[in-house]
């Protein structure tokens, strides 16, 4: 029994290792192999074991096929291929509408000739005007219309290029000049176009890998500034400076913790809030900055020529010099009644945006008609703030009709008392955002038919940061005397109650 | 453990990153082989130390030198695209971030090859067979596709969020 094997399986398997044997020593240099294994070996088979198993781990790296981590490479056969083309249907090149879509588009209204304080609609009568951000009235103003048609004849419609790219004249110098000293700013760069202004004036400065402290309430133009810079965004809560304090303070902390070197930091908010009409409280805001050391970007599109004495925004309604923030951010399409954006700050704020700010760059220049009108427009508000006077007196009586006799409408306003502009929402909340849509629409529409051109605040709903709840969004206008005012508001209060009633 | 955000993968774009293709460079590979050679053999000349001990050391220097090269300092010396690689070590940023390229293969085969070689010519006691193991584990750990922009023990890590 010691000297034979007799078990059939231990035969079978010693013939087999005795054939994978010679067939091993067949192979080329399997020899050097074998004396290699033996010499390493060293009397340890769980060495053996591990350098096996770290020549399996070279062997499985080696083999592995070249992609990128994430990537879902899928390779299909023709067959597949050819399934996929025949299950596919080909989708509208436009969605059709919703039913939603379809009566916002019904609802908006055909107005003949040009916009101003009283625009005159399709069936021929006048409403007033509660929906344009014709702050000052100097929309449409006989004497700004003047002075383009005059620089029209002198320049031409277009100026056909970039500011850098033969696309400057005479009167954007002029034109930055003179916002710089109304301002109060050491210099100003003029941009082509209103909202696109804010969203170059951030990427011009913050980069990836910098810091951006921004209010969560801000307007459409800033998000997309804050997103298209690549920048790290932090925000805090609107309006609210123990929370930018929290932020500020912790971002400290990191920093002290950090090994990269410091990045750019900024603060970003708006001057007067488009959403929702509040004031950012700038001197607090200064406060922090200068305690944490951030820089300042100031979205003053809306305060301009509104807030302050002189109609100079936020810096002039709180008293503070203008000089203490970094970048002042402003349109000329809002209050002014033209088009385009500047920015305000230092003489190196400004000469780098000649070279690094998107819109100025690549953008054709404003055309001279446009500028000339802005300057008008600012000339006028300088040489007399009477209108500023009476903007503020129809505010007075806005609010006054729809609050003080407003305790029994079923909505709320919001917005500072300053603020040229009501968003009136519903007290109660609706089911959801399509029908409190639709309510406002009826209200706008009963405002219509009593002579009152309103609109609502409209979004990209699925864009925005925190969509603001449906409005109503009423603009107040010195274009209109204080007495339409009145009878305009009178009319929407009344448009609120009748239609909110009827909704019950 | 954690991975960087999809933010970093999603912009790695189709820009040349020159701070990291001389890596691909057969110049490059044939210089890092002689490297090795004349580590080993400087490390053979120098009198008082066995052949275990040159091997160990041997080992180690080329794992450290590469560990560190390759997979602890972020970054680029040389600015590219607004410092989009600036939080990803050199291993991640080579090929784009690509796996199993040509590269990567000859960079994770060197050590394992250095290793297998040393032992078979040293004759390891238990700890320096672990120096050993280790070192060579945690470059190998290192070059894992599955560790890609991953971050242990907050080591590299940009920010706390």
């Amino acid at each position: 029994m010691a000297d034979s094997i007799t078990d059939p399986l231990l035969l079978a398997l010693n013939a087999t290792l005795t054939i994978a044997s010679r067939a091993v020593s067949a192979v080329p240099g399997s020899s050097i192999a074998i004396k290699y294994i033996k010499a390493s070996h060293q009397n340890d088979p769980y060495r053996t074991l591990l350098e096996a198993a770290l020549v399996a781990f070279m062997v499985w790296y080696y083999v592995g096929t070249k992609h990128k981590p994430g990537s879902s490479d899928v390779k299909l056969t023709e067959k597949e291929i050819q399934e996929l083309i025949d299950e596919w249907e080909p989708e509208p090149l436009v969605q059709p509408l919703t039913d939603f879509q379809q009566s916002e588009l019904e609802k908006l209204p055909v107005i003949i000739g040009s916009v101003g304080g009283k625009p005159k609609f399709a069936d021929g009568k006048e409403r007033l005007n509660l929906a344009s951000y014709n702050f000052l009235g100097l929309m449409n103003q006989e004497f700004v219309k003047e002075k383009a048609v005059e620089a029209l004849r002198t320049y031409g419609v277009g100026t056909c290029g970039p500011r850098g790219f033969y696309g400057t004249i005479d009167v954007h110098m002029q034109l930055e000049e003179q916002i710089a000293k109304f301002i109060g700013s050491p210099a100003a760069v003029l941009y082509s176009q209103g909202f696109s202004t804010i969203a170059s004036v951030i990427p011009a400065f913050a980069k990836r890998g910098d810091i951006l402290v921004a209010d969560d309430g801000v307007g459409f133009a800033i998000q997309k500034g804050l997103q298209i810079s690549r920048s790290r965004v932090k925000y805090f809560k609107h309006n609210d400076m123990e929370d930018l304090e929290r932020v500020l303070e912790s971002l400290r902390v990191e920093s002290l913790k950090a090994k990269q070197s410091p990045a750019r930091r900024f603060i970003v908010t708006e001057g007067l809030f488009a959403n929702s009409g509040d004031i950012c409280p700038l001197p607090k805001l200064l406060e922090m900055r200068n305690k944490y050391k951030f820089r300042l970007i100031l979205d003053e599109s809306f305060s301009i020529g509104v807030l302050g004495k002189r109609g100079a925004g936020v810096t002039d309604h709180f008293g503070v010099p203008a000089t203490n923030v970094d970048m002042i951010v402003g349109s000329i399409a809002n209050a002014f009644g033209s088009a385009g954006g500047f920015c305000c700050g230092s003489e190196e704020v400004v000469e780098l945006q000649r070279l690094g700010g998107q819109a100025y760059c690549f953008s054709a220049s404003l055309p001279a008609m446009l500028t000339v009108a802005a300057a008008e427009a600012i000339r006028a508000l300088q040489a007399d703030t009477e209108v500023l006077t009476q903007l503020r007196e129809n505010i007075d009586v806005l609010r006054d009709v729809l609050l003080r006799s407003g305790a029994g409408l079923p909505v709320i306003f919001d917005g500072a008392p300053q603020a040229p502009f009501v968003h009136v929402r519903l007290a109660t909340p609706l089911a959801d955002r399509e029908e409190e849509e639709r309510a406002l629409q009826e209200v706008v529409d009963e405002a219509a038919r009593n002579g009152v051109l309103l609109t609502r605040a409209k979004y990209v709903w699925s864009e925005e940061l925190n969509p603001p709840r449906p409005s109503i969004r009423i603009t107040v206008s010195a274009a209109l005397s204080k007495k339409e005012t009145e009878k305009a508001a009178t009319v929407v209060k009344e448009a609120i109650k009748k239609v909110l009633k009827a909704r019950k | 453990m954690e991975r960087l955000s999809s933010d970093h993968s999603l912009q790695q774009g189709d820009h040349e990153n020159h701070n990291v293709t001389w890596l691909n460079f057969r110049g490059s590979w044939i210089t890092q082989s002689i490297v090795v050679i004349v580590i080993r053999l400087t490390l053979a000349i120098l009198p008082g130390l066995s052949p275990e001990v040159s091997w160990t050391l041997t080992n180690l220097v080329y794992n450290t030198a590469t560990f560190i090269m390759f997979h602890w300092v972020i970054g680029t010396p040389f600015d590219h695209n607004q410092n989009e690689c600036g939080n990803l070590t050199l291993w991640e940023q080579m090929d784009n971030g690509a796996q199993f390229t040509p590269t990567k293969k000859f960079l994770a085969t060197v050590p394992i090859l250095l290793f297998l070689v040393s032992t078979h010519y040293a004759n390891y006691d238990m700890a320096q067979f672990t120096v050993n193991i280790v070192s060579l584990l945690i470059v190998l750990i290192a070059k894992l596709p599955s560790m890609h922009k991953v971050r242990l023990f907050g080591i590299n890590k940009p920010y706390p969020d």
